[in-house]
């Protein structure tokens, strides 16, 4: 394992020429013993896949928000879009092109069910407008990307104009429909797939000329989109527009990136993590590879090669290692980023409406992950490396004086432990910014592991203490022996294991905290939002049918408080009453309230602009009269923020008085009752939601929006367990001597293995009885600092057991295997070259 | 009469591809040819002996594959500089059946416009595209109208004269009032022009070759002052080219003694000698006289002196007209030899003189390069 390559002595050689010849023996080092570069490598490329797939899922997820284009076509400089309650009339777009903007697009859009109850997302444009310019836009940018450009190969477009049934469906999406046809309202719908490249995400597009039919939106527009800079005529558009609609520049994805900013910081945060448990693999790869190395290091100097030169050959080794590593890490998180993006996709898609691009993904990553990867394991590397040159060349490679230089190791880490942890522990007291806090929380992260080898030693001196004498009494004080060589495979997987469960926690707490608000919200029985023409007909039919008890409205529009994008909502009186979840109030709040004296906030808005009760805000559509919060309410789930008014102050605004929605309690059968209205109102059962079926979406959408991040963190655990594997794998490999002589003493084959594995096992149970509370201590963080003041939602925490007992026991099948392989590999080779090999 | 070359990346490759896939065996590259040739089925044919009336025949003919108002201008500025102008609408049938859809969007016509002003140091060509919707493009009977959004021939009657031109982009905008008294000029035999040398394909053709122009036309933010004489072609069929014929030189011709001169010829890919020639050269009390390569093979040659290489092609820029049995010995060149056409389809349009036998000005369009 460690021979020298050769008896010679070498002399004084040039130090370049030592370096080489170093590197060569190094190399021959690691042929023989591909396990330990096998080991760095590894964990090289699990840190950098991690860290390069989050990367590009997120810069991607990003780009997408600011490069939107409209679909078939480029990206808008300025949008019309309708005033509240007025829907835009296509007699504006037919004007606009007449007076010369004529590089303008008119979109209709909304929201179908098919037959098999799924819900698609519509986007209905004047493809003719939409292609040509998109066309212009590549002939006037001959550099434009290849993405603008699109090759229109199967387009029909003879029929997609002609307004026949057709529509286009992203491939990847066609892939899944697998099916030739869709049927919606009654009508089978061609579907041709495109290239993803079109950019289509989930989104069914097809003419407008079908989509105002198919939507029930005759001469409606959802939107124009106009392609030219027309900040010149700015004025006279407006003039124009008056009281008809609203113009608004592009801005190119702002309001998106803020509106998803703590998403993507999780991701990042989740990928740094990863890429930390990565790194300790790396660490302990290199540690192990030296310690085999000593005797040879030793050995070459004493032949003439200068310290510099073994240093210098080192850092190359590391380097190429790093490289090597990193290439393929970046290749792997290129492919896992392609299996992430469609989860996260369908995510920000659901939750914010945003629309996510194909993957890009830039050569600079590459880069920067492994200058990065490279910086930090010459950083943890270079305290073995100079421990390593500072032996002096008279001793030999003897590992008993490592015990001691260990235990006091272990408490400078304690030290660095405690010390991490006040800081954080202070400034999150202080703090309200995530950004501020997710930094901390790194701290804690950090602070939890480095204390770990401490208080290993601690729980196995008490063991100790307690075990009886003998054999069992050797097997444990063997256990300290082990800590320092295992000491970073269970930082690895207590930081792992510590994540995961915090996770685990807050996505168990969360869940139980959404079902129970949405109890509470949610009072009646069934949900209706017919289209506007045919609210009166419908109140008024459901005010006709005895078995209603109750009939509550809900009028809601988009408007902008705090320059960005809220939702302005009010309630019937009794509805507000007794479905808003009040975090806070002020006195006499109802009365207040009611009255329009006072208004509402959502928790997360609130949280967001720092509002307290009695501040005042302002909101677009109420003019600019400042509205005092009366209350904090409880709002999940919602990314954007809400103000709920009083009906006075609605309709005090001049606010449509046609309300949005309708919500009615109902004692007969429900099912009866919605299939009437949907017959009567030839109403689509998108438009008609039960109680149950509103809370099960928003338990699936909840899901939805953590199974990225639970995916991430099995990841992670996963990497660990690969971690520890190696590094059980490698030290009881090394411990086939000290096995040896125990069996040449009398120990049998069954007790050594049962000893073996079972000094394993209680290192890796003692790691998982430590994560225990870390994880609830890093769960409670995340509950009530980091998702509070990122997404400002207040959850109360709940503990899952059996999330918890779960990881004890991946790690233990992960350590179990990895001792037990080693372990059968002896049983089959001579006794005497398990003892040589101490002697070699 | 026009166009068709090889066509650019853009919605018109989208068209040409789409009509390939009526006919699945069509290769895109044979892309003129299926939309100029191949697929007839459904679309109405043009045949000899139809009388042309006016004003319908002004409007547009939507069973028929393709069609255009073509107008062409030799103007001067108030400071006696030369100036050239198109504007050009193209109607084009996606499907020879109408659309079932009651939406007022759907429908089986596309339009696209082609403006173009050319001065000796300048060259601006603009392109618009609309689906055919009574707001967006297309053509209104009473009073006239053919439109694409904001560029709008509009007659004062059902007749395309006098009206006004408006064409507003953000290079180039012109404003023409266009008038005349000359009768319209029936291309062919009465209106029936054959374009291959077998007659199996033709079109539908007229022109009003003596228009007054005056206006004002701005370009790149000068505005200026002009008038001179324009032209117009009007044409429509379902098949314009066979499969042999590579592309086309026409002229527009107004010559000093009164008199202008249509020609063209259709270059066949395999030799010159198969070549389609036609001409007609007309008066303005409405008579004139055809020659074209059937009944007169050697009557017209025309030979290029000049080539010119543009972005989009090399082009013969320069010519020598020889037609012995009208006495007309005419040397042709260009006003701006870089009159090439960078749009959706590419081709050479722009102003030209004429000298030789005779002087005078025009136009010239070269396409298939």
């Amino acid at each position: 394992m460690n021979n020298p390559p050769s008896g010679r002595h070498i002399g004084n050689p040039h130090p370049l020429k030592g370096w080489q010849l170093t590197l060569r023996v190094f190399l021959a080092h690691y042929r023989q013993s591909p396990l330990q570069a096998g080991a760095i490598i590894i964990g090289i490329i699990l840190a950098v896949t991690l860290l390069t797939g989050v990367r590009a899922t997120n810069e991607n997820a990003i780009n997408s928000y600011s490069n939107a284009t409209e679909l078939l076509s480029q990206q808008a400089k300025w949008f019309i879009t309708p005033l509240p309650n007025t829907p835009l009339n296509e007699q504006l777009y037919f004007t606009l092109r007449q007076q010369g903007i004529t590089h303008s697009l008119a979109v209709v859009q909304g929201m179908l069910v098919d037959e098999q109850a799924r819900r698609w997302q519509v986007q209905g444009s004047d493809i003719i407008a939409a292609m040509s310019a998109a066309s212009s836009h590549s002939s006037n940018d001959e550099n434009a990307s290849s993405r603008h450009r699109f090759n229109g190969d199967a387009l029909p477009l003879a029929k997609l104009i002609a307004g026949e049934p057709i529509v286009l469906m992203s491939q990847s999406n066609a892939k899944q429909l697998n099916q030739p046809t869709l049927t919606v309202e009654g009508q089978t719908l061609n579907v041709i797939a495109v290239d993803d490249q079109l950019n289509l995400g989930n989104r069914l597009l097809m003419d407008i000329s079908l989509a105002q039919q198919l939507l029930n939106k005759p001469q409606q527009l959802s939107y124009i989109a106009i392609f030219n800079d027309v900040s010149a005529q700015k004025v006279q558009i407006e003039q124009w527009l008056e009281n008809k609609a609203h113009l608004s520049p592009s801005d190119n994805g702002d309001s998106m990136k803020a509106l998803t900013n703590s998403f993507h910081l999780n991701l990042t945060a989740m990928s740094l993590l990863a890429f930390i448990v990565g790194l300790f693999i790396a660490y302990n790869g290199v540690r192990y590879s030296l310690l085999k190395r000593k005797r040879l290091i030793t050995q070459l100097q004493q032949q003439g090669i200068m310290k510099l030169s073994i240093m210098s050959a080192l850092a190359s080794e590391l380097l190429l290692l790093v490289v090597v590593g990193s290439l393929i890490g970046f290749i792997g998180g290129l492919q896992l980023s392609y299996w992430l993006q469609p989860m996260v996709s369908v995510t920000l898609e659901q939750l914010y409406g945003a629309t996510i691009l194909p993957g890009i993904w830039q050569w600079q990553w590459l880069a920067q992950a492994t200058l990065l990867t490279f910086i930090a394991a010459l950083l943890a590397c270079s305290s073995l490396f100079i421990e390593l040159l500072r032996q002096p060349l008279a001793q030999s490679a003897g590992q008993f004086n490592q015990q001691a230089s260990a235990h006091r190791a272990h408490k400078r880490q304690l030290w660095v432990s405690l010390c991490l942890a006040a800081v954080a522990l202070i400034g999150m007291a202080l703090t309200d910014h995530y950004r501020i806090t997710m930094a901390l929380l790194g701290l804690v992260v950090l602070s939890i592991p480095l204390a770990l080898p401490w208080l290993l030693q601690q729980l196995i001196q008490v063991i100790e203490r307690v075990a009886p004498k003998g054999l069992v009494g050797y097997q444990i004080a063997e256990t300290k022996e082990l800590i320092p060589p295992l000491s970073l495979a269970m930082m690895a997987m207590l930081l792992a294991l510590t994540a995961n469960i915090s996770m685990n926690s807050l996505v168990g707490s969360f869940e139980l905290t959404l079902k129970q608000w949405l109890n509470a919200r949610l009072h009646a029985d069934l949900y209706i939002r017919p289209p506007s023409s045919q609210m009166q007909q419908i109140e008024a039919y459901l005010a006709a049918d005895k078995q209603v008890t109750g009939i509550y409205q809900q009028w809601s529009i988009k408007s902008r408080a705090k320059q960005q994008p809220i939702y302005l909502v009010a309630r019937d009186d009794y509805s507000v009453e007794h479905t808003t979840v009040l975090k806070t109030a002020v006195d006499n709040l109802w009365q207040r309230f009611l009255t329009g004296d006072v208004v509402m906030v959502s928790e997360p808005f609130a949280i967001k602009h720092q509002l307290g009760l009695n501040d005042t805000i302002k909101v677009d559509v109420l003019g600019d009269s400042p509205l005092t919060v009366g209350a904090i309410y409880y709002d999940y789930g919602n990314p954007y923020g809400e103000v709920i008014v009083s009906t006075v102050t609605w309709h005090q605004a001049k606010l449509s008085t046609l309300p949005i929605s309708l919500a009615v309690t109902y004692q007969g059968d429900l099912t009866q009752l919605s299939q009437g209205l949907m017959q009567k109102f030839s109403l689509s059962d998108a438009l008609i939601y039960s109680q149950a079926r509103i809370k099960a979406q928003a338990v699936e959408m909840f899901k939805r929006t953590f199974s990225i991040t639970k995916v991430l963190n099995s990841l992670t655990l996963l990497v660990a367990a690969i971690g520890l594997f190696s590094a059980c794998y490698m030290l009881t490999q090394a411990r086939m001597a000290p096995i040896a002589r125990l069996y040449t003493l009398g120990v049998n084959r069954r007790q050594l293995s049962l000893m073996v594995t079972s000094q394993m096992l209680l290192m890796v149970i003692l790691t998982c009885i430590v994560a225990l509370p870390t994880g609830a201590l890093l769960g409670y963080l995340l509950i009530n600092k980091v998702t509070l003041q990122a997404f400002g939602w207040s959850i109360a925490m709940i503990w899952d057991w059996q999330a918890y007992f779960e990881v004890t026991l991946l790690a233990l099948v992960a350590s179990g295997f990895a001792v037990a392989l080693p372990l059968y590999q002896q049983t089959r080779r001579p006794l005497i070259s398990s003892l040589q090999s101490d002697v070699l | 009469m026009t166009l068709l070359s090889s066509p650019r990346a853009g919605l018109f490759t989208l068209l040409l591809l789409l009509l390939g896939c009526d006919a699945p065996d069509t290769k895109p590259q044979s892309a003129m040819g299926s939309l100029m040739g191949d697929n007839l089925q459904g679309y109405t044919q043009v045949t000899p002996g139809q009388t042309l009336r006016f004003p319908e025949d002004h409007q547009a003919h939507n069973d028929f594959r393709q069609e255009w108002w073509y107008l062409t201008a030799n103007l001067t500025t108030a400071s006696g500089q030369p100036l050239g102008l198109q504007w050009t609408q193209f109607r084009i049938a996606l499907s020879p059946k109408t659309s079932e859809s009651s939406s007022v969007w759907a429908t089986n016509q596309l339009y696209m416009a082609h403006s173009a002003v050319t001065t000796a140091q300048q060259h601006v060509a603009k392109e618009r595209w609309a689906r055919a919707q009574p707001q967006l493009a297309g053509s209104d009977a009473a009073p006239l109208a053919i439109k694409l959004d904001n560029w709008l021939w509009q007659s004062q009657s059902q007749d395309l004269f006098p009206a006004t031109l408006t064409v507003s982009d953000e290079q180039l905008s012109y404003r023409l009032a266009l008038n005349t008294s000359a009768p319209y000029q029936l291309q062919g035999d009465k209106g029936y022009s054959i374009k291959s040398g077998d007659g199996s394909v033709a079109s539908y053709y007229y022109s009003q070759p003596f228009i007054q122009v005056t206006g004002e036309v701005t370009l790149e933010g000068k505005s200026v002052n002009v008038s001179g004489d324009a032209w117009l072609d009007r044409e429509w069929s379902s098949q314009f080219l066979n499969k042999h014929q590579q592309g086309w030189d026409w002229f527009a011709l107004r010559l000093d003694d009164g008199s202008a001169l249509m020609l063209f010829q259709l270059r066949s890919d395999d030799n010159q000698a198969s070549h389609f020639y036609s001409a007609r050269r007309m008066y303005a009390d409405g008579s004139g006289r055809n020659i074209d390569s059937t009944s007169a093979p050697t009557d017209i040659k025309m030979t290029p002196t000049d080539w010119q290489q543009t972005p989009s092609g090399r082009y013969p820029v320069g010519w020598r007209i020889a037609i012995a049995s009208e006495q007309l010995q005419l040397t042709i060149k260009p006003l701006n030899r870089d009159s090439h056409m960078p749009l959706s389809v590419s081709y050479w349009e722009g102003p030209i003189s004429i000298s030789g036998s005779h002087q005078g000005t025009g136009y010239m369009e070269l396409t298939g390069y």
